[in-house]
């Protein structure tokens, strides 16, 4: 908690774009007095304090020190209450070399800027009114949402999907905890004998939460994705594989070669999960003694992968190493045998495996939809909303266990007072993420989620 | 100044706030209507019951009269719901009204300091400033001067009284109302609105036939609200049920149009929880019959109550129904039952130490800030006399929490939320219910009596000698084991507990404290009740456990303070909606603010910023 009860007006700078090389970057800075900090900064200072709101100034930051040009910059000026944050506010658009970022961050602190706090521009702007604490904590999930499918589901917690689910599962708990309290309220003699509780409701109730924790899971997959390996003899076709399925797929992110060369890496999308595909190529060069420390990476990322695409060259069928492999992870899921080739005279797909030509993209698809069902596998949702913040799934696990203790008390025959209180302790948490109930954790959770610069 | 407190009505309220004030040192006035009406049980002759009697437990704990008087009065105790759990279990005692009234008289013309004078109040009087207490103006044209007010009363403010299309101006049946306070309240910019409660009519015990109807004992033990272990010596008289059916739901149907409730002329809100019987027949037309426990209204008493049946009848239509009644087919009225209509005042203009907002040293109490029992009443007039007594010795006031206190959850609803109709505790208002139980009134506050100075040292060393004996008895459960031959004197389910502490079997929902406690002679050392205490301390301790961890994260909120003078103006990102209401309810804390209804969680967020950052204010 402590750490947030930073001032929240004086003025802070940080990179609001990733940290790495780019083509541009934009460092953005806030705060009361921000505008004219700057503009001791700028090649024209004058241009700077006479902006107004909204508008793009052309020059160089200067080290306030030396005076030295850093940068040939592009300053954007927003005049309060006109910003993000509400606060008068200076984004600059830079070269995206990490030297060239470091000197301008250092340049600003030397001219009076903080370095900003995770979550600290989001902050303010939901202390200036900008954004009410649902919408902070969405934002939060949409800079980080790596696909669309994940973008939608933040989207979704602005348009209430959960708050709606929630409530009704609320709903039903609330029906349960009238009927108790009524028999807590009255004497015995007042309303006559044992009422039967609605038991059913707490069972719904228990579904209803367990469909949204695991929506929560199918959440993490759809916004941090999941890591993919492809591994296999040298001559079974994991490049061509590799290339197929970065053609298919036109939202590429990135692509980096290893900084060995022992493997090659893209973020590519399945049906709309974000995949870390990575072709262990060092396994192709095995018996070079240099490329050794290459072999040891390689078996890292495959042992750490959340599936392992082993592909097999059905032409020339199984080598020895094939075999052993096959052998030791044939009832692993996270084993997924891919038998190439098939568009050659090659030996039929053997049942554990599934048949794919990497040239001709035959049975591709299949191999597609296989992926996605290993990778989802048994987090399955009937929900149709999900929870995707860590806190909503901590609250909706502690609602969880306490009507796992209402229902066990109410099967026992613990005295109403005592299932009351495990059932005010199941809505309690439930009102946390509604928002009806407030615990002094609600800032914490929600802004440290965020990057700095956000 | 005259006095350094007065204190306005003599009812439940008035007797608590004029005692402790006078016990703390002050030199007290109270100043009633009429002498003959002090600590009047107007409405049900009993006091206690579910919550309510944990609350007249924790006003005895508190250094209050309420427990003493109906410790000597009581014609019947009961503890309810035993078969419930001990959260909601609660002692009730049908009450000699005529005694217990006149008890209260006489405690109060014994207290040294305190005088007692019959006036009736219309007006405050107020400094030039308008924001500080200076005495009272009575309607004889008296103005008596005092340093602070505790203002309770009753239903007489404006009172006014309806039987069918009888009016009176009364707070009670024969008994005039006091007119012109109400009136003079809203001049000085108090928002005061109308309630409405009713009571139902007393009937001549010897024209009741008592075989016709079910009859309900008291507990054979008699057991003190008081702080003490020793049982009382009264006699116990039987109360009687019996019901309510078609033809008497068919006179009160044909017979609505004649009621004031439904003619419009009570303006007021009624207690939803403490319907009249029209409002039950109206409002629940499925039922075919609802219950009357027929109550002794004292010993010496021909009266008996009709608790159940409340109604503001034309006094021929009251007749009527209750003939067709079991028991009550030649019933003879004595007093008509009669709804009354009163004055009282927005609870959300005081701070929690029930001390007005705009006007220091005017303190306000029980039914005047919208409740409802002589309970409720009761503990209010405690908590306002104790501040007001730590307001002449110019101290910090007392705040209770809702964590320890039923008396805390009553004050904290009242000037957080306010209330629309007659506010009655339930145990249900109290979210850590199991933690106030009734039987621990004295552990939770007998030491905030005591450093208020309304309790004595030799009360404190035997509260330690209680809290050090149940510990001891803890202990012994902890210990002793059931053995092969405690079996024969167990029921038989107890045979896969050999081997088991007691404490563990008790944890069992099937296993009870009396089966056990013969197999022990230790245990006989003790008073049964601290034997009792401890066993159900031991066999809710996992609830209790689990309770302390949600009283712990209430508490996080409770220890943010807001100063009373904050600034919600200056706080920017925070809906209009919520600003409004904070600055009418100025929170004490930001536990207090999240509690107001309609302020959203997000202008918690925010308040919450600025306060962990500045103790307070923008600091801009």
């Amino acid at each position: 908690m402590k750490d947030l009860f930073y001032d929240t007006r004086e003025p802070i700078a940080a990179l609001a774009t990733p940290w790495g090389e780019s083509a541009l970057a934009v460092v953005r800075t806030t705060g009361d007095g921000s505008v004219e900090k700057f503009a001791e900064l700028f090649s024209s200072p004058g241009k700077i304090l006479t902006a107004e709101g909204f508008t793009m100034h052309y020059g160089y930051l200067l080290d306030p020190s030396s005076g030295i040009e850093v940068d040939q910059i592009t300053a954007a000026v927003y005049k309060a209450p006109r910003s993000y944050t509400g606060q008068d506010s200076v984004e600059i658009f830079c070269h995206g070399s990490l030297p060239g970022i470091k000197s301008i961050l250092k340049a600003l602190q030397k001219g009076g800027f903080r370095e900003a706090a995770p979550g600290e521009f989001t902050l303010r702007a939901f202390l200036n009114g900008k954004m009410d604490l649902s919408q902070a904590e969405a934002v939060a999930e949409i800079i980080d949402a790596k696909s669309v499918r994940a973008h939608n589901l933040a989207l979704n917690r602005l348009s209430g999907g959960v708050f709606k689910r929630i409530n009704s599962i609320k709903n039903e708990l609330t029906q349960f905890m009238s009927a108790v309290e009524v028999q807590l309220d009255y004497p015995d003699d007042e309303i006559g004998g044992d009422t039967v509780l609605p038991s059913d409701a707490v069972k719904k109730a228990l579904e209803s939460i367990q469909e949204l924790i695991n929506s929560f899971e199918i959440g993490v997959l759809y916004r941090e994705g999941i890591t993919v390996a492809l591994a296999g003899g040298t001559n079974a076709g994991k490049s061509s594989l590799f290339n197929l399925f970065l053609r298919e797929d036109r939202s590429i992110v990135s692509e980096i070669d290893g900084t060995t060369r022992d493997y090659i890496e893209s973020w590519i999308t399945l049906q709309g999960l974000p995949v870390r595909l990575f072709d262990t190529a060092g396994l192709r060069d095995a018996q070079h003694p240099v490329e050794k420390e290459g072999i040891k990476r390689s078996n890292e990322i495959i042992a750490n992968s959340a599936l392992v695409l082993y592909l097999i060259d059905g032409q020339s069928g199984m080598s020895d190493a094939d075999k052993k492999v096959v052998e030791e992870n044939r009832n692993n899921r996270r084993y997924l045998f891919v038998w190439n080739k098939i568009d050659t005279k090659a030996a039929e797909t053997p049942s554990w495996a599934v048949g794919v030509s990497a040239l001709s993209s035959e049975g591709f698809t299949v191999l597609e939809n296989e992926i996605v069902e290993r990778i989802m596998g048994s987090r399955h949702s009937a929900s149709d909303v999900m929870i995707d913040s860590l806190r909503q799934k901590n609250l909706l696990e502690r609602s969880l266990e306490a009507l796992n203790r209402v229902k066990e008390g109410v099967d026992t025959g613990v005295s109403l007072d005592g299932v009351a209180m495990d059932l005010k302790d199941a809505l309690d948490a439930l009102g946390e993420i509604t928002g009806e109930v407030t615990s002094d954790e609600i800032l914490n959770n929600i802004f440290s989620n965020f990057c700095v610069g956000k | 100044m005259d006095f350094d407190a007065i204190v306005i009505g003599g009812g439940h309220a008035g007797i608590e706030a004029c005692l402790s004030v006078s016990r703390l040192g002050f030199k007290t006035l109270l100043i009633t209507q009429s002498l003959d009406a002090i600590g009047r049980l107007s409405c049900n002759p009993a006091v206690g019951g579910l919550s309510k009697g944990n609350i007249v437990r924790e006003v005895d704990a508190l250094g209050g009269e309420m427990a003493r008087l109906i410790d000597a009065s009581m014609i019947q105790f009961r503890i309810l719901n035993r078969r419930k759990g001990p959260a909601v279990q609660a002692p009730r005692a049908q009450a000699d009204k005529f005694l217990y009234s006149s008890l209260a008289k006489r405690t109060l013309e014994h207290e040294p300091g305190l005088s007692i004078f019959q006036d009736t109040v219309t007006d405050l009087l107020v400094s030039a400033s308008g924001r500080e207490i200076q005495g009272v103006v009575t309607e004889r044209g008296n103005t008596i001067t005092s340093s602070v007010v505790v203002l309770t009363t009753g239903t007489f403010m404006e009172g006014k009284i309806f039987i069918g299309e009888y009016q009176a101006s009364s707070g009670r049946l024969g008994e005039p109302a006091a007119v012109g306070l109400g009136t003079n309240l809203r001049k000085r910019g108090f928002r005061v609105g109308r309630m409405k409660t009713g009571t139902p009519a007393r009937v001549a015990r010897s024209s009741i036939d008592f075989s016709k109807m079910e009859i309900q004992e008291g507990d054979e033990e008699m057991l003190p609200f008081s702080f003490s272990e020793k049982k009382i010596n009264r006699p116990s008289v039987p109360c009687y049920i019996t019901f309510t059916n078609s033809g008497t739901h068919g006179v009160i149907n044909t017979n609505m149009f004649r009621s004031p409730l439904y003619g419009g002329d009570i303006v007021g809100k009624g207690p939803r929880y403490c319907p009249s019987l029209e409002d039950k027949v109206v409002r629940f037309p499925d039922r075919d019959r609802h219950q009357i426990f027929v109550e002794p209204e004292g010993l010496e008493s021909e009266e008996m109550y009709l608790n159940g049946i409340s109604t503001s009848l034309p006094e021929d239509v009251q007749i009527d129904f209750l003939r067709t009644i079991p028991g009550l087919e030649n019933v003879v009225i004595m007093r008509p039952g009669y709804a009354v209509e009163y004055d009282y005042m927005d609870p959300t203009q005081l701070y929690p130490w029930l001390e007005t907002k705009n006007i220091s040293g005017l303190f306000v109490a029980g039914q005047t800030n919208g409740t409802s029992g002589y309970e409720e009443a009761a503990c209010q007039g405690l908590v306002a006399g104790i501040n007001a007594g730590l307001k002449l010795q110019k101290k910090e006031p007392l705040v209770l929490s809702r964590t320890d206190s039923y008396t805390g959850v009553l004050i904290d609803d009242l000037v957080t939320l306010g209330t629309e109709e007659p506010y009655r505790m339930f145990t249900s208002r109290a979210e850590y219910r199991l933690n106030l139980r009734h039987d621990s009134a004295d552990i939770r506050l007998l030491p905030i009596g005591y450093r208020a100075g309304l309790q004595s040292r030799e009360n404190m060393d035997r509260l330690n000698e209680k809290i050090k004996g149940i510990e001891e008895i803890r202990e012994l459960l902890d210990k002793r084991r059931v053995k092969e031959k405690d079996l024969e004197n167990l029921p038989e389910d107890y045979k896969i507990h050999v081997g088991k502490s007691f404490s563990r079997i008790l944890k069992n929902p099937d296993a009870s404290l009396e089966d056990l406690i013969p197999l022990e002679p230790e245990l006989s050392r003790y008073p049964s009740r601290w034997v009792t205490h401890a066993g159900l301390d031991v066999k809710y301790e996992g609830y209790i456990k689990r309770q302390n961890q949600q009283v712990s994260r209430f508490k996080r909120m409770e220890k943010m303070k807001i100063p009373p003078d904050f600034n919600y103006d200056s706080v920017e990102g925070i809906s209009s909606e919520s600003r409004e209401k904070l600055k009418a309810i100025r929170p004490l804390s930001l536990g207090q603010a999240s509690r107001i209804s309609g302020v959203r969680n997000s202008d918690i967020a925010v308040l919450m910023v600025l306060i962990g950052r500045k103790g307070g204010g923008r600091g801009d």
